[in-house]
């Protein structure tokens, strides 16, 4: 794509993550190419909320491509308590590292949003127009416009710098290497440790809500492929939503089944809605397409209990 | 308001701005000071807040109860059009800066200046406080627009997570005395009144931007700066409150238009918030307001910032 500037030296910040991981895996599986460097910077190399200590990690790696996916994150009930937090720490790394970037000559940055800074208050199939159309959902508004607030820099570097970076929108992700805390509330990686755990005790399976919340939901390894092609191929500033369609959205129930089915939990599923509702989800065993996918990730799961963030 | 920190110190950031400026001369000069008030009117020159080093230097030298943060990096509609990038960066150390220290400091209170600028460019009208989200902004200056945007979201969130009634004005267009009137700028008023002078001086005709048909709400800033001691005293909202005149539409006749940009066609904001609170505030009448801003900037031409 950009020959001028030689092979890329791809910066991954949030090296750690979910996607870091999951792009790690993709390139050393074939997806990187001949002469192609790639960086998996963690927090504990550099400290982004910190100018100083981001300009410290541009200098040394000195990336002609970044993949920023470094941000603070946590589940609906972090989020809820701590609005202000969620807002500044992000806006500080977000501007750093875009900040970096631009002073470092860097070709081109990927970011990674989320479905959920869109608004509130919407029409469906949300589009990637559709973005500042409205206040976020108030449980995570800090987060949500620190994120969105990314394709506004972006933006305005291009139209002062000329400079195409980008964002991708990804749905709901999950897969190896997430934070599978409960209280955080994220869907996917809660339910497999709840699941894990009820087996492992011999307990009802407890989830909250009715299951009939819809999602549609994208593994880890497929949005590490995407992100790849976004990276070497995708030419605009505005961000491009990465998602399965909307044919194949999914209630909440639907994900508890395939996460059930891969542990081969056979307890009860109960539904906490109130105190005074139990709800018994039936077993079924719905042939989903995305159940491959889910039954890796609860493999894995399994595997790195130990050491698995939660 | 808040007798527990006995009198207030208030904080002036942007003091020697249009806004500041008309505060200084209503607190200073017209009584509306209290016993044992203390104002401070900082400048550019004492503490550059786009760093966060000088803004703590700035509260640890004063320590303010309050503060009145009206700096900001500010600019017509031709160089916010070029430098969306800055614009949106500076302002948003500004306000962080500026919000965080005074967090950090125990400011009781925090009214920033918002304008109507920031407003969603697609939507109906008039513009009221709760519409501020729904939509980008103009294209123009959406770097400054969002950066602005953002206080009212950092002040939410002071609000959620500390219980802080951080809070704003959105004042619609002002024009004063003290103003900046680099024509080149394009703010409305203070571009006028500093080509007509020219005009006038040298014998020539008066050339006007655009068409002339583009419509503004217009705030003189001593009656602004009445009111921002209002909503810094008894207003005690999170939610920010728009300040502006009575809806005028004027019927001025240009004499020869260049074709350059209107900006926004329209913006009106509803004053309907402002008029449940104070039914009987007074604004100062328009033609009165202009006359005063141009026989000071006549009295001042050397010294004015242009």
């Amino acid at each position: 794509m950009d020959g001028s500037v030689g092979p890329m030296r791809v910066l991954v910040t949030g090296g750690s993550g979910l996607v870091g991981r999951a792009i790690e895996r993709v390139v050393k599986e074939g997806g990187g190419r001949e002469g192609e460097k790639w960086i998996f910077l963690s927090s504990k190399e550099a400290n982004l909320v910190s100018a100083q200590e981001t300009r410290a990690a541009f200098e040394k790696h000195r990336p002609t491509h970044v993949i920023h996916l470094a941000a603070m994150v946590g589940g609906l009930y972090r989020n809820m308590r701590q609005n202000l937090d969620f807002w500044r720490n992000n806006v500080h790394i977000n501007d750093n590292v875009l900040n970096m970037s631009h002073e470092f000559g860097v070709v081109k940055v990927v970011s990674c949003l989320s479905t959920c800074v869109f608004p509130d208050k919407t029409t469906y199939p949300i589009d990637e127009t559709m973005m500042h159309n409205g206040a976020p959902h108030d449980s995570n508004y800090g987060y949500a416009y620190a994120k969105r607030m990314i394709d506004v820099h972006n933006r305005a570097l291009f139209q002062q710098y000329g400079r195409k970076y980008t964002a991708v929108i990804p749905t709901n992700m999950f897969g190896a290497h997430d934070n599978y805390n409960i209280e955080d509330g994220h869907v996917m990686p809660g339910l497999i440790h709840k699941t894990y755990l009820a087996k492992k005790e011999g307990k009802p399976l407890q989830v909250w809500g009715s299951g009939r919340a819809l999602r549609q939901f994208i593994y880890s390894l497929d949005l590490a492929r995407l992100f790849l092609w976004v990276l070497r191929e995708y030419d605009e500033v505005e961000p491009i939503i990465l998602s399965v369609g909307e044919e194949d959205e999914l209630t909440v129930k639907d994900a508890v089944d395939a996460v059930v089915e891969a542990f081969g939990f056979e307890g009860e599923v109960i539904s906490i809605r109130d105190a005074a509702f139990k709800q018994c989800f039936f077993n079924s065993s719905t042939n989903f397409s995305f159940f491959p996918a889910v039954k890796e990730t609860c493999d894995w799961f399994a595997a790195n209990y130990d050491t698995a963030r939660k | 308001m808040n007798g527990s920190v006995g009198p207030m110190r208030v904080l002036v950031t942007g003091g020697s701005g249009l806004v500041g400026r008309a505060i200084e001369r209503v607190v200073k000069k017209e009584g509306e000071e209290r016993e044992g008030e203390e104002w401070i009117f900082l400048s550019s020159k004492e503490a550059n807040l786009m760093s966060a080093e000088e803004t703590r230097a700035a509260f640890e030298k004063h320590h303010p109860t309050h503060v009145i943060h009206l700096a900001a990096m500010v600019g017509g509609l031709f160089r916010n059009m070029r430098q969306n990038l800055d614009f949106w960066r500076y302002n948003v150390f500004i306000n962080d800066n500026v919000l965080q220290a005074a967090h950090e400091f125990g400011v009781v209170k925090v009214v920033s200046c918002l304008s109507t600028c920031i407003f969603p460019d697609k939507t109906t009208y008039p513009i009221d406080e709760t519409m501020i989200h729904n939509g980008p902004p103009h294209e123009s200056n959406f770097g400054y627009a969002f950066a602005k945007r953002m206080i009212d979201v950092q002040n939410r969130a002071y609000f959620q997570q500390y219980g802080l009634r951080y809070t704003a004005v959105i004042p619609t267009n002002v024009f004063g005395p003290h103003d900046n009137f680099n024509i080149d700028d394009g703010h409305v008023l203070p571009g006028l009144i500093h080509k007509t002078y020219l005009a006038k001086k040298e014998g020539k005709p008066l050339q006007v931007w655009g068409s002339g048909r583009a419509l503004r709400q217009f705030i003189y800033s001593l009656d602004l700066a009445r009111l921002f001691l209002w909503v810094l005293r008894e207003y005690d909202e999170v939610e920010p409150i728009i300040l502006s005149g009575t809806r005028d539409v004027f019927d001025i006749v240009f004499l020869v238009g260049n074709g350059k940009a209107d900006g926004q066609f329209k913006k009106t904001a509803s004053n309907a918030k402002l008029r449940k609170y104070l039914p009987d505030f007074k604004f100062t009448p328009f033609r009165a307001a202009v006359k005063e801003t141009c026989d000071w900037f006549v009295a001042n031409y050397d010294a004015a910032r242009k």
